[in-house]
């Protein structure tokens, strides 16, 4: 279920749904745009920040031109673009914005609120690091975001931005939980590669319009939200809170066999690529790195990938099964491209969480950070690397 | 042709605003909708400003690609400005069997040991020809399309709809620039390709080292903090062609009207300095050409086939007679350029001015000693026709003297030429004819008589007289041989009139000068002497001096003297007076009217410096009557030398010669050499001008400052915002033409320009 062969089979839609797709050339952005259009998204606000305006842009042209039918609001800061989506979610609204590093973080109280108030917002975040000041491709912004209660999916290709939106409504909305879709900057923003567009029968299908909630802003019926809770209840909210999340893992295996149905394209929570019991080495990757680690993996029978897909929260089932019949010897290495102010980056952190109590070895590489190029040999060099030996407490750092 | 049965790499260098990132895109979708490819097209990520180097990459694979890095060692590596071959790596990491594309004028040969496979397209000359980008940053995205499709083997056809819908803006141009771009490509396949080669680049030259000033202002004065020490300034410098016409013509601007088809307009602007605009155009010796920018690049514009076409493109243009507003009346005595300039000058201040010309038809010089060939009768009938309509009297037939005029004038304008030839001083001076008295019989009066046909003529002199005699004997059938004393590098005359005499069969005996003069029954013996160069004289020329023991003698029918002419003197009734230009006070000490003086009889020798001489004189007179101090106006402007001038902006473009016939028979034929342009090709003349040191809004400051700080205004002109401009000076050394200066920041008005969008 978890396995795939090539990405061809992750990207190209089956033959006899092929008439239903339309091939284009995009940029992840462009592809993250036109899937809120799909979605029919009624609300956008919006502030620019590179790499993440372009999605913007082509959202407020496609709505000025009439195409896509959605308010559009530019707003004075991100902590206002998601203040706002607070408003308009409330009162029914199906909401998208896009944003990216120093926006999200500005934006990282709204963020809490979002989630605890139970809003399915969507939101896109193009990665970009922290500080020192850098627009390129890394992911320390949206790691940094782990504990403020959003799901987070991590997208490869532009293709997947746009199924993941997709797919992100229908779970935000059963959920009631705010999901953020990431894309790498630039290596995924700004690449323009082959897109299948599914026609917008197929989507209304798959993610029919948002439904009424009982508690939504009603002018007729006057209500405060967002008001003091007291410690007789503040934690029954979060007990409910609890209980939504621990589906997320089994919700996205579900919804990404129900869009295989639909649309001929099959997502899960994480995908593993030649992890079999003679596995010596697993590469762990989120995002565009992952690309890059498939053809090494082709080129080394004993090297796995696993490729996790969400990562918030984290999908231990998924991992642990995967794991199910490779040797305790086998090497995890996980590819961090964040740096979360800490010993282990995230992925290492989580990957350690999760194989708790297993016997395999878990290192973590530091790379691809504030943009540096990950290449073939960038890779070459991990899956050589003696972590015992040159690794500080199982790290390296590769530049 | 690049092998695309598997995975192809491609890396491309260009210009931030040359549209490589478009360009890439287009080809992506190019190899996915019409071959089925997997494709990756994506920038070198950065924040770039329009101009900076950037990098492209691009990816075609029949299978799935799995990489999304950068392009370390490409299969083919694409430039799309050359100029960049010498400030970054472009041809580094290249595979051993890689292809390389320039967009360049120059062969692959000129690129040999670069890569095995090298191909060329001149993209830029295409684009512009297509009117994408500006003449300075063309852009040439759909022709590097176009070519690479070449290259990479893939059927133009199948690719013009997806270009024509991808390109923003322009598409039939788009479309076509990648058509020709795809015919243009030249290929060069090196088999002793050594890599070893690869990635050698040629050092940059070093920066010179600024003396930086520092800013010791408050900051609230400069928004820019203390960025800004010294400003770039939209500051004309004079032109070199502006600079150097004696009559002060605005030769750069009526170019650039003549460009924009604006004839009329461009001969106003002539006609403010100079009202003989169609003579001009075809006996001057083009001082403006002489120093013309465009000869470091190519050839120089040809501006005198412009002047020609828009004097003989106005012939009928509607000049209205001038209203008298002053009580004084001034004589001006000889209607050749000067006296008819300065006429002309004074008559629209207000003067009432009346012109004495001795011969029955005015036009001096202009008249009597240029042939028809050269400049045909009507041309100057239209010219001076259109000064009298303006309101100058001309009385022909008239020769008078000063004393004649004296007290029934305000002011005296002498302005007689130079129609008296010198002397030879060899002996038997009786038997010589003198050449400009010749020009003028026939000119005048069609007095042909003094050669026939079939006679040996020998001229002796080097200027134009010389040659425009020689030319007119050949007419009349005769035999001429010119004899110079130097060679022809020293040649006086117009360099394109002696190579027409030369084309007409006229010999040129050079260092030959005659010693002697003898009757030998009825024909006349002259004796020469060979001559050689010894030191400069006072004219900067080398001296010629006798070979001893070279005499030698030639017998000849007719002996022609053309060896300089002086003025003569009848005007000042016989007395000897020094002429020179202006007030002449010597014969203010007789005369109660003040005299001046203008023409060749005070200086120069061509149409063109008269008519300055001319301007000037009228100047002075004007301020002389009105009481007011004269004084000459200094030249101080600084001229756009060809050292401030940014030549890779500019494309090398043929230019367009004067067309100039050598008739089969010469015989009785005066018909004009010398033919016009058409209008179409004086556009493109004109088009070829640099623009030295004048702004023609090319946009290159606007493309490449990096801060945002230049704008366009309400009426389309480039201007700085000195609220954002931390004067980097990028757009000072950027501008093709040097119209922006560094400025000291101190002497910045305060009314300096601030962009209202951003101040909101």
């Amino acid at each position: 279920m978890l396995q795939f062969e090539t990405t061809e089979m992750q990207k190209t839609p089956r033959a006899d749904l092929l008439t239903r797709h339309t091939k284009k050339v995009l940029k992840g952005n462009s592809a993250a745009a036109i899937a809120a259009k799909l979605s029919k998204v009624s609300l956008v606000t919006a502030y620019p920040i590179t790499p993440q305006t372009s999605i913007i842009e082509e959202i407020t042209n496609m709505i000025a031109s009439g195409e896509f039918d959605a308010e559009s609001v530019n707003m004075e800061s991100e902590h206002s673009v998601f203040a706002a989506l607070i408003g308009a979610s409330l009162a029914g609204e199906r909401v998208f914005t896009a944003t990216s590093g120093q926006g999200l973080f500005y934006a990282h109280e709204v963020l809490h609120a979002i989630a605890h108030m139970r809003l399915p917002v969507v939101a896109c975040n193009v990665g970009r690091p922290s500080f020192p000041w850098n627009i390129w491709a890394d992911q320390t912004d949206s790691i940094s975001q782990r504990d403020t209660g959003w799901v987070q999916y991590y997208c490869e290709s532009s293709q997947e931005v746009m199924d993941t939106i997709i797919q992100s409504y229908r779970l935000a909305e059963k959920l009631k939980l705010p999901v953020m879709v990431v894309l790498d900057a630039f290596y995924m923003s700004h690449t323009s590669e082959n897109v299948y567009i599914p026609d917008q029968k197929m989507v209304n299908e798959f993610c029919p319009p948002r439904e009424k909630m009982d508690d939504q802003i009603d002018l007729e019926h006057p209500k405060a939200f967002g008001g003091l809770v007291g410690p007789d209840m503040y934690d029954k909210y979060n007990r409910l809170y609890w209980e939504s999340i621990r589906k997320v893992e089994s919700e996205t295996i579900q919804l990404g066999n129900e869009f295989d149905k639909t649309f001929g394209r099959k997502y899960a929570a994480v995908e593993a690529v030649n992890i079999h019991e003679k596995t010596e080495k697993i590469l762990v990757t989120m995002a565009s790195v992952t690309t890059t680690a498939r053809q090494i993996v082709n080129r080394h029978p004993e090297v796995g990938l696993l490729k996790i897909r969400l990562f918030k929260p984290f999908p231990k089932k998924s991992v642990l099964s995967v794991l199910d019949n490779v040797s305790g010897d086998c090497a995890i290495i996980n590819i961090d491209r964040n740096y979360p102010g800490d010993t282990e980056g995230a992925l290492m952190q989580e990957m350690k969480r999760a194989l708790h109590g297993t016997p395999y070895n878990i290192f973590g590489v530091y790379t691809g950070l504030g943009g540096r190029d990950v290449s073939s040999k960038t890779i070459e060099k991990i899956i050589e690397s003696d972590f015992d030996k040159t690794g500080i407490d199982g790290v390296i750092w590769m530049t | 042709m690049v092998d695309i049965s598997k995975l192809i790499e491609v890396r491309g260098h260009a210009r931030g605003g040359q549209g490589m990132v478009t360009a890439f895109e287009i080809l992506a979708k190019i190899f996915s909708y019409r071959y089925n490819y997997e494709v990756q097209a994506f920038p070198f990520f950065g924040v770039e400003r329009t101009g900076a180097p950037i990098q492209a990459y691009l990816r075609i694979s029949p299978e799935a690609i799995l990489t999304r890095n950068y392009i370390y060692q490409p299969h083919l590596i694409v430039i799309f400005d050359e100029g960049l071959i010498d400030q970054t790596p472009v041809f580094d990491g290249l595979y051993e069997e890689g292809s390389l594309l320039i967009n360049t004028e120059n062969p692959p040969e000129f690129f040999k040991g670069k890569a095995k496979h090298i191909y060329t397209v001149p993209a830029t000359r295409i684009s512009v020809e297509n009117k994408l980008g500006s003449k300075t940053l063309p852009i040439v995205n759909a022709a590097m399309v176009g070519a690479m499709l070449k290259i990479l083997g893939a059927d133009i056809s199948e690719a013009t709809e997806i270009i024509y819908e991808e390109v923003p803006a322009k598409p039939e141009a788009n479309e076509k620039s990648a058509k020709t771009a795809f015919r243009q490509v030249q290929e060069l396949t090196d088999e002793h390709y050594q890599p070893a080669q690869n990635g050698q680049t040629p050092p940059v030259s070093k920066e010179p080292e600024w003396d930086v000033p520092f800013w010791d202002k408050p900051m609230s004065i400069n928004k820019t903090g203390n960025w800004r020490v010294i400003a770039p300034k939209y500051e004309e410098l004079e032109a070199p062609c502006t600079d150097n016409c004696p009559a002060g013509t605005d030769v750069r601007k009526f170019v650039r009207l003549a460009s924009e088809g604006k004839f009329e307009e461009a001969y106003e602007i002539i006609y403010q300095h100079n009202p003989f605009p169609a003579i001009c155009g075809r006996v001057c010796p083009h001082f403006c050409q002489q120093n013309c920018n465009r000869i470091f690049l190519d050839e120089k514009v040809n501006i005198g086939a412009i002047e020609r076409f828009i004097g003989d493109k106005n012939g009928q243009y509607p000049h209205q007679p001038e209203t008298v507003e002053n009580k004084e009346k001034i004589a001006v005595v000889g209607s050749g350029p000067a006296g008819l300039t300065a006429a002309l000058r004074l008559r629209k201040m207000g003067y009432e001015v009346t012109v004495f010309e001795a011969l029955p038809k005015a036009g001096g010089m202009m008249r009597s000693g240029i042939p028809a060939f050269r400049l045909p009768p009507d041309v100057l009938d239209k010219e001076i026709e259109k000064i009298e309509r303006q309101g100058v009297k001309i009385i022909t037939d008239k020769k008078v003297t000063i004393d004649e005029l004296d007290e029934k004038f305000s002011a005296i304008i002498t302005a007689v030429g130079s129609h008296i030839g010198s002397n030879l001083r060899i002996g038997n001076d009786e038997l010589l004819i003198d050449g400009i008295e010749f020009l003028r019989d026939l000119n005048i009066s069609g007095k042909k008589e003094q050669v026939k046909k079939g006679e040996t003529v020998a001229v002796i002199g080097g200027g134009n007289t010389a040659i425009d005699v020689a030319r007119t004997v050949l007419r009349l059938g005769t035999k001429p041989t010119i004899y110079y004393r130097r060679t022809r590098q020293e040649m006086p005359a117009i360099a394109e009139e002696v190579e027409e005499a030369i084309k007409e069969g006229v010999p040129i005996q050079f260092l030959t000068a005659p010693v002697r003069l003898k009757n030998k029954n009825g024909r006349h013996e002259l004796i020469l002497q060979k001559m050689e160069l010894g030191e400069p004289d006072e004219s900067g020329r080398r001296r010629p001096v006798p070979v001893e023991g070279s005499e030698y003698s030639v017998l000849t029918d007719k002996l022609i003297k053309a060896i300089g002419q002086w003025p003569d003197p009848f005007v000042f009734s016989g007395k000897e007076i020094e002429a020179r230009q202006g007030r002449l006070n010597e014969v203010m000490a007789d005369s109660k009217t003040p005299v001046f003086c203008a023409g060749d009889m005070a200086w120069g020798g061509t149409v063109v410096e008269a008519i300055g001489s001319g301007n000037e004189v009228g100047r002075e007179v004007d301020a002389f009557l009105k009481g007011k101090e004269w004084k000459k106006p200094e030249k101080n402007r600084e001229v756009a030398t060809h050292d401030r001038i940014n030549y890779r902006y500019y494309l090398p473009t043929p230019g367009n010669p004067t067309p100039v016939t050598t008739p089969g028979n010469l015989t009785n034929n005066f018909d004009e050499v010398a033919s016009g342009l058409t209008q179409e090709t004086i556009l493109k003349e004109a088009g070829r001008c640099l623009h030295c040191g004048e702004c023609f809004n090319c946009g290159n400051c606007l493309n490449y400052c990096p801060d945002a700080a230049i704008f366009i205004d309400d009426d389309f002109r480039l201007r700085i915002d000195y609220d954002y401009c931390k004067g980097c000076g990028i757009c000072v050394r950027e501008c093709p033409c040097s119209a922006i200066q560094y400025v000291e920041e101190s002497s910045l008005a305060e009314t300096e320009p601030k962009n209202e969008l951003h101040q909101k």
